[in-house]
């Protein structure tokens, strides 16, 4: 009996065994690090130092880190030129799965591949978005041109829109144009939005827009002087995905508003179904930032988490109002469809773009 | 307004705010001096540290980094030949063979008086104009900056040297590498074969490195022996000292020509010291010692460097659109303290501006007074033979060139333009004009472009148009008249041996140039209208210039180099090829592995250094270097085979 005895004995043996190891793993889980302890983020910013991207994360950095647990540090590193695109690049080839590379991406990353360049070969079903900030636009006009209130662009003459490249961010206010009928044409070239802004304020053009933070320091005052008179807005996206007033903004109308306060009907045609592809991306979900879709649910978990956090912190809210443009830091998992959605574009409407853009201002796609 | 000036000047009262303004003097020395990183790497790393600060005291700390780089980066342009940042190429230009000929703690002491002046100059100039700058600003449309910087260009044809023609041809080099990539409005990719790094054109930093840098670095190793004898520093110090007073019309209007050309968007403080060299050259009654050692060539363009930044407070901090990155970074900053600047800024912020401003006029104070006390110990340096020098300043060139785009494009292009430089030097034909050329093309390209598509050809008729047409008419005037009376334009310092390596060589890069214009030209072809007059203006008459200088070289005798001649030139290329062997091994092992092979091999291998004092120097280079990549975040390139 003396071995049945002993193997009888033997599973109260294992039994303990297994006991006291799963609580030692218990204990060592409840005392395991947070998952990016002593750990460092790089984050790959497709674009100079000092660009409105560039700037974003590195200002709302500092606030991640103190809300992951953990606290890891960030690393930037800036890939610019090329269109953003080498930057785009080095993120998916070299981002491994272990959340330990992040990416900031805006709307000159979304651009080339809604227009079908062939060098921007990324794609961002492979990535989740962790952040997400909305920006607005302003489009404003001189009195110069005849223009005192949204009305009279129905039968303004000649106006001109400074702008800097038509595969660019230009091409949200260049399609209000079109879609609008305005006897209105761009003059592209400038070297940044400031530029355009000076070509305005001097006489050179009389159609301008702004990002919403630029709006409100350097056009309010225009505007009070009697120097330029605010238009419309391009709107943002309510939670169907429908184009809705800017919360920024309230006040002013949006350009679809505008078509028919002007056209007495609802917008239809070719150049509608292109601004509600490109509006989303330009402005309505602009800047991302990103992780790998293989990254470990912790990672993204304290991600979301720090966003929400940061939605409630009030020194985070009023020192960052200003980068932030009075929207929201959102949580991406709220917004992945409405993102994904918005870089799939129905390949007639991309060959519209495309002749559209080559003709009008002779950009030459290889 | 003086109250606010008053009350801004209190705060340095505050022993915080002198040890955040020493810190940031501290930074900025440091950075400009070591070549490639300018201000930009400096306010980058001086970012993170800023987000725990006050707005004030950040200002103080970022603004007197600023301040301070481009007093610092002339220590390497004299000393070594090799930029401390793209705007102190002019300085190159006659600091250099100041050095050689022992006289740089004079060069020195000039440049760093007349940066210092020019900085405070800047600040006044600053305080003055605030009221008035926003309209100021306003008068200039897009044809007014074209007329200017076409002004600019023109410049160019005082640098040419003794030889116009290749001067010429290499203005239209400039013009011509200055177009590649995307044209303004995105119309076309020129000259990009493909390749998304050459779609934003090549970095300026890579250039200057190459074309003054590299050429420079590869001629020195070939040389062989130290940069100048020992002699004592003597009396230097007081000399440049009192050259400043003598010539304080210079540093008067090299100052103001620098605030200009910091105020109007997109000129920048490359093109404002070159425009300012060129200024003082086209005035001077005796041109030919410029290129050769001419104290007013330090001059002119240290007092417009520093002014610049002062200058280009003006577009960031009222129009809150920034004239250079540096400026851009700042601009960023005060977005995080929930600043916009703006036309409120001066109502709302002027205390803010006057902190800039009195940083800015403190920290050059004492940047200047540092850089003269470290200089006596760094002009020790140029007696130390070069070779031993070397490896230190060519890891740093790479590193640097590597941080504007983080592209191995930047070390190919810089390499491949040093290799031109040193052969533009061999062969006697001017520099300066290249560079020029490069960095003024985006900016008149793209106010050529925006002129003509605003205004057709009205532009032509506008007032500011015309007089600036007769300032330009009256230049060339003077030019070719001095040249009648028998005035040489200055020679850069190559061109007293002007043509070292003999007639074939000459011959076949002058073909090479006009191989390359041809092709260039025959490539333009397909390029859209606006897209194809710059390509065209600059490779139709480098066709017809260089077919001339080729019948010009045919035609004279043939001198045979000599045997030192041929053993140095042999020398240069296998120093060259050392570089490119640096390249590779970085491409295959990461920077850290190759660095240290490369510097411990060179010294060992090369100059004979016994192996452990090698070993002693790789450490250290290779220990600050991982320094600088654990503590200021700057990322290393990486290899194929090793991280």
């Amino acid at each position: 009996m003396g071995w049945i005895h002993f193997k009888a004995k033997l599973p109260v043996y294992k039994w303990l065994a297994v006991c006291a190891l799963s609580l030692g793993l218990a204990t060592q889980a409840l005392a395991a690090a947070p998952y990016y302890e002593g750990k460092t983020i790089e984050v790959i910013i497709p674009f100079p130092v000092a660009g409105g991207s560039d700037i974003w994360i590195r200002t709302i950095a500092p606030y991640l880190q103190k809300n992951i647990p953990g606290a890891p540090k960030f690393n930037f590193r800036n890939i610019g030129g090329g269109r953003g695109i080498p930057g785009m690049m080095e993120f998916a080839l070299k981002a491994k799965p272990d959340g330990h590379m992040v990416l900031v991406s805006s709307a000159t990353n979304y651009f080339p591949v809604l227009v079908g360049d062939k060098a921007a070969k990324y794609d961002f079903r492979q990535w989740k978005p962790l952040l997400v900030n909305p920006v607005g636009g302003v489009m404003y006009a001189s009195p110069a041109s005849g223009i005192k209130k949204v009305e009279d662009l129905a039968k303004a003459k000649n106006l001109i829109y400074g702008g800097i490249s038509a595969i660019g961010l230009d091409l949200i206010p260049l399609i209000s144009l079109e879609l609008l009928e305005l006897d209105a044409r761009g003059v592209l070239g400038f070297s940044g939005r400031g530029h355009a802004r000076i070509a305005f304020e001097r006489g050179e053009t009389n159609l301008d827009y702004q990002t919403t933070p630029a709006y409100n320091a350097t056009v309010l005052p225009l505007i009070k002087e009697g120097k330029a008179i605010p238009l419309m807005t391009f709107g943002q996206l309510d939670d169907q995905g429908n184009i809705v007033r800017d919360p920024a903004v309230p006040d002013l109308p949006t350009v679809p508003e505008v078509y028919e306060k002007l056209k007495g009907k609802k917008p239809s045609g070719k150049f509608w179904d292109t601004y509600k592809i490109f509006m989303p991306s330009g402005f309505a979900v602009q800047k991302i930032l990103w992780i790998k879709v293989e990254a470990p649910a912790e990672a993204l978990r304290v991600f979301y988490a720090a966003a929400d956090q940061l939605a409630k912190d009030k020194e985070f809210l009023t020192k960052t109002d200003k980068i932030l443009g009075g929207y929201p830091l959102l949580r991406g998992d709220r917004l992945e469809k409405t993102i994904q959605q918005a870089f799939q574009i129905d390949p007639e409407i991309q060959r519209f773009v495309r002749e559209w853009v080559g003709k009008k201002y002779r950009v030459k796609f290889d | 307004m003086w109250d606010a000036a008053l009350i801004a000047l209190e705060q340095f009262a505050n022993p915080v705010h002198w040890g955040m303004l020493m810190a940031g003097v501290m930074a900025g020395t440091v950075i400009g001096i070591l070549p490639g990183l300018g201000g930009i790497a400096c306010v980058a790393i001086l970012l993170p540290f800023i987000y725990t600060l006050d707005v004030h005291t950040a200002m103080i700390l970022l603004v007197g980094s600023l301040a301070v780089v481009h007093t610092s980066d002339t220590i390497t342009s004299v000393l070594i030949g090799t930029p401390g940042s793209a705007a102190a190429a002019a300085t190159v230009l006659d600091g250099h063979p100041l050095a050689k000929q022992g006289q740089a703690a004079r060069a020195l002491s000039a440049a760093f008086l007349s940066s210092m002046i020019g900085g405070l100059i800047g600040a006044v100039f600053l305080t003055l104009s605030l009221p008035i700058a926003r309209p100021l600003v306003l008068l200039f449309g897009s044809p007014e900056l074209l007329m200017l910087c076409i002004l600019g260009l023109s410049f160019a044809g005082f640098l040419t040297g003794g030889a116009p023609l290749k001067g010429g041809l290499a203005a239209c080099l400039g013009l011509l590498l200055g177009s590649v990539g995307s044209a303004p409005a995105d119309a076309v990719d020129r000259y990009t074969f493909g390749q998304l790094y050459l779609l934003d054109g090549i970095p300026l930093v890579g250039v200057a490195l190459g074309i003054f840098g590299i050429a420079e670095i590869i001629d020195l190793l070939a040389k062989g022996g130290r940069i100048a004898e020992r002699i004592g520093l003597g009396h230097g110090w007081l000399q440049g000292a009192k050259d400043v007073v003598q010539h304080w019309g210079i540093v008067l209007r090299g100052s103001l020509i620098g605030v200009w050309a910091g105020i109007l968007p997109g000129i920048g403080a490359t093109a404002g010291s070159w425009m300012s060299y060129g200024h003082v050259v086209a005035m001077a009654r005796d041109r030919d010692k410029f290129g050769k050692g001419d104290i007013r060539g330090v001059i002119a363009p240290e007092s417009a460097n520093n002014s610049v930044e002062a200058g280009d407070f003006i577009p960031t901090l009222l129009f809150s659109v920034p004239g250079g990155a540096p400026a851009a970074i700042l601009l960023g900053a005060l977005f995080f303290y929930g600043i916009q600047p703006g036309p409120r800024m001066v109502q709302e912020n002027l205390d803010l501006i006057f902190t800039i401003i009195w940083s800015f006029a403190i920290a050059n104070t004492i940047g200047a007074a540092l850089c003269f006390l470290l200089s006596p110990a760094l002009a020790r340096l140029t007696w130390i033979p070069f070779a031993r020098l070397a490896p230190a300043i060519v890891v740093t060139i790479f590193f640097g060139a590597f941080q504007s785009s983080q592209h191995f494009g930047d070390i190919y292009a810089m390499l491949g333009l040093g290799l031109l430089g040193w052969l533009m030097k061999q062969l006697g034909w001017a520099r300066a004009p290249f560079l020029v050329g490069f960095v003024l093309t985006k900016p008149t390209e793209q106010y050529l472009w925006l002129s003509i598509s605003r205004y057709d050809f009205e532009w032509l008729l506008r007032p500011g148009v015309i007089v600036m047409g007769l300032v330009l008419l009256a230049s060339i005037f003077w030019t070719v008249r001095g040249k009648r009376r028998g005035k040489d334009l200055p020679a850069e310092e190559s061109s007293e041996e002007s043509v070292v390596l003999g007639k074939t060589p000459s011959i076949l890069f002058t073909s090479f140039v006009l191989l390359l214009a041809a092709a260039a030209l025959y490539e333009a072809r397909s390029f859209p209208y606006l897209g194809a007059i710059f390509p065209m203006a600059a490779t139709i008459p480098a066709i017809v210039m260089a077919a001339v200088q080729l019948v010009i070289e045919l035609r004279t005798d043939r001198i045979a180099p000599g045997d030192e001649t041929r053993k140095r030139t042999t020398t240069a290329l296998e120093y060259f090829l050392s570089l490119v062997l640096y390249l590779l091994l970085i491409m295959l092992l990461g920077f850290g592995i190759a660095t240290a092979l490369f510097v411990f091999i060179f010294l060992y291998g090369w100059v004979k250094m016994p192996w452990f004092r090698a070993l002693i120097y790789t450490g250290s280079v290779v220990g600050v270097a991982l320094l600088m990549n654990q503590l200021l975040g700057l990322y290393w390139p990486q290899g194929i085979l090793l991280g």
